[in-house]
């Protein structure tokens, strides 16, 4: 539990850890949490959003998200922005996982419709999207292609007939982040990557099939903006991210990154913050190894899009056009991205990293799609398989506040050790197909560690953003199918 | 998902901290050792030999779909190399009870130490 003397509470949301609270810290930390998040909130996330405050030409301030948890080196649910001159890039601010993020497909379907179905419906996916150790993917590509698909990501899939031509648009970046290298990515990490296209991966990892919940519509006019129209429309949320190809590219640079932090004079208060100046060589091809990660993700979760419109087709006997299943938005939850902010009276390019945290852009933003320019980015935030997601909408605020950033999902509350001697995985199963959810599962204790126990309660994270006017919500997504890894 | 190591020796050592891998993807009991796979490594230090031998076996693991249930590592904790035979076979989703997938070893707490006879590993994995 959270509870510092020297912390200042700026709102009823917000709180801030001065500079004076450790030696070393450049800017102060800034943490969003209501009481109750704040007070369940592990010690860790304070010494590591208060270690990340150290960093070299870091601006303005080490933020944590609603959701923070203890990561490895910066909090998960954390945000850091960095001088491009100045500052540095850090493996651990984005994340193992490069671009672990979520896709949301709407359909035009009505819950009546799918749920006599439902259990046709997930067995069919569960075959067509592997998940769990080991698993490769349908859809194979060649050596020599690796450089194109992770340069143009979603771009490379509309040209080669893997994606609708309204896709691109709808994924953040327009589905892939400029300064990509493969030359800069180890054989090690392609060779893991290349038979991963379109599988789940594990552990958090979900595919879900979501009903619009009528009890929680809080802006109607900006769901129809996004594509929600109905209550009880049936919607598909994809979580996963650039599995084995962007872990090994992580694990690749760490080690690089470790052995010249001596070279630059850098000295770090916790290993897994290796980190080296942006504007040096190692630090250059670690941004476009990364980038090639995360378009890597992209084009994963196109290829499981493209899983998931054929089952839908095969279930309900439509094809995926007929059913209107376009994609609503797909955002990152871990990147590093260079981005233009305005902040302390200047206008300028900095690094922002994200890692377990969401972009929020607000209305007008250039980099927002045309048909959602003027309302502003979708953020999708994910909750556990028991209690559902959310759907909300970036902010000015979150410009003005937080580098265009909000939370990601729940937080874990508790190790999977201890959330798999608390549940069984078959008894929970069963508990969730009596409350309308039908799970299917790669493995048992794999189910058990994702009990909606394990994680924090995410209304909460979604009120306490919105009430900080970072995200505002727009419907919640009830669980009524989930594919786990 | 993290695990301590520990052996009077370093090669043992080492042998430890690829069946606690191991055991933290699959029952190794499920596993027979039909195909062998041999590994030669080199590094700067020992932390990270141990680094690249168990980033090795994970990489074996997603590009080839091995896992392995039995291994004899030879480390020269002079020359900081080692020379490993694993034994083991195809993932086989019918009949390998799967655990959790081990995606990557962080530089979390992770280091080789050395008390008097004994040597001890710590490592965290990302799953």
């Amino acid at each position: 539990m959270v509870q510092l003397a020297s912390m200042k509470q700026i709102s009823d949301v917000a709180w801030e850890i001065p500079p004076s609270y450790k030696a070393g810290m450049n800017v102060p930390a800034r943490i969003y949490a209501n009481k109750t998040l704040l007070a369940g909130m592990d010690a860790g996330v304070i010494d590591q959003v208060t270690n990340v405050a150290c960093l070299p030409g870091i601006v303005r301030y080490s933020y944590a998200m609603a959701d923070a948890h203890w990561g490895y080196g910066f909090p998960i649910g954390g945000v850091a922005a960095f001088d491009l001159e100045k500052g540095v890039i850090s493996p651990g601010g984005i994340g193992f996982d490069v671009n672990c993020g979520m896709r949301l497909i709407r359909t035009n379907l009505h819950y009546s419709e799918v749920k006599p179905r439902i259990k046709e419906l997930v067995d069919l996916i569960f075959r067509l999207v592997p998940a769990g150790v080991g698993v490769k993917g349908s859809q194979s590509f060649g050596q020599s292609q690796m450089g194109d698909i992770t340069t143009l990501g979603v771009r490379w899939c509309a040209e080669h007939d893997l994606a609708w031509d309204d896709d691109p648009e709808h994924v953040e970046e327009g589905g892939f982040i400029k300064g990509a290298d493969i030359s800069k990515v180890s054989r090690q990490a392609v060779s893991r990557g290349i038979s991963q296209f379109g599988t789940l991966g594990s552990g958090n990892h979900y595919l879900e099939i979501q009903v619009v919940d009528p009890a929680r519509y809080f802006d109607r006019d900006l769901a129809k903006n996004f594509g929600i129209v109905h209550d009880d429309q049936v919607v598909v949320m994809i979580h996963c991210g650039s599995r084995g190809f962007g872990h090994q590219i992580c694990t690749d640079y760490l080690r690089t990154f470790e052995s010249n932090m001596r070279k630059f004079g850098i000295e770090v208060r916790d290993r897994d913050l290796a980190c080296l100046p942006i504007s040096s060589k190692e630090g250059k091809d670690y941004y476009s190894a990364m980038v090639c990660a995360a378009n890597f993700a992209f084009v994963n979760r196109q290829i499981i899009v493209n899983q998931v419109r054929d089952a839908f087709s095969r279930v309900f006997h439509r094809d995926a056009e007929a059913l209107d299943m376009h994609l609503i938005y797909d955002v990152c939850h871990n990147v590093g991205k260079v981005e233009h902010h305005t902040f302390d009276g200047t206008s300028t390019d900095v690094l922002v990293h994200r890692k377990g945290a969401t972009r929020s852009f607000g209305p007008g933003h250039p980099d927002i799609p045309a048909p959602y320019r003027a309302v502003g980015q979708p953020v999708i935030i994910g909750g556990s398989m028991e209690t559902g997601s959310y759907l909300l909408v970036g902010t000015k605020k979150a410009m003005e506040e937080t580098f265009g950033s909000t939370a990601h999902g729940s937080g874990r509350t508790m190790s999977r050790t201890a959330a798999k001697r608390e549940v069984r995985g078959a008894e929970l199963q069963k508990k969730m197909l009596e409350r309308g959810i039908y799970v299917k599962a790669a493995t048992m204790d794999g189910l058990a560690e994702e009990a909606g126990m394990a994680y924090k309660d995410i209304s909460e994270v979604v009120e306490t953003m919105d009430a900080a006017g970072i995200s505002k919500k727009v419907v919640a997504l009830r669980p009524v199918g989930n594919i786990k890894g | 998902m993290a695990f301590e190591a520990s052996s009077n020796t370093v090669s043992g050592l080492f042998e430890s901290c690829a069946e606690a891998l191991t055991e933290i993807m699959v029952d190794p009991r499920t596993v027979k050792p039909r195909v062998t796979r041999v590994f030669e490594i080199s590094a700067d230090t020992l932390d990270r030999l141990l680094y690249d031998f168990l980033t090795e076996l994970i990489v074996v693991k997603d590009v080839d779909s091995l896992l392995f249930s039995k291994y004899l590592v030879r480390v020269d904790p002079v020359g900081n190399s080692l020379k490993a035979t694993a034994k083991g076979e195809e993932i086989d989703r019918g009949r390998h009870k799967l655990r959790n997938d081990a995606k990557a070893v962080t530089m979390h707490m992770f280091g080789v130490t050395r008390a008097g006879r004994s040597w001890k590993a710590t490592v965290v994995l990302d799953i």
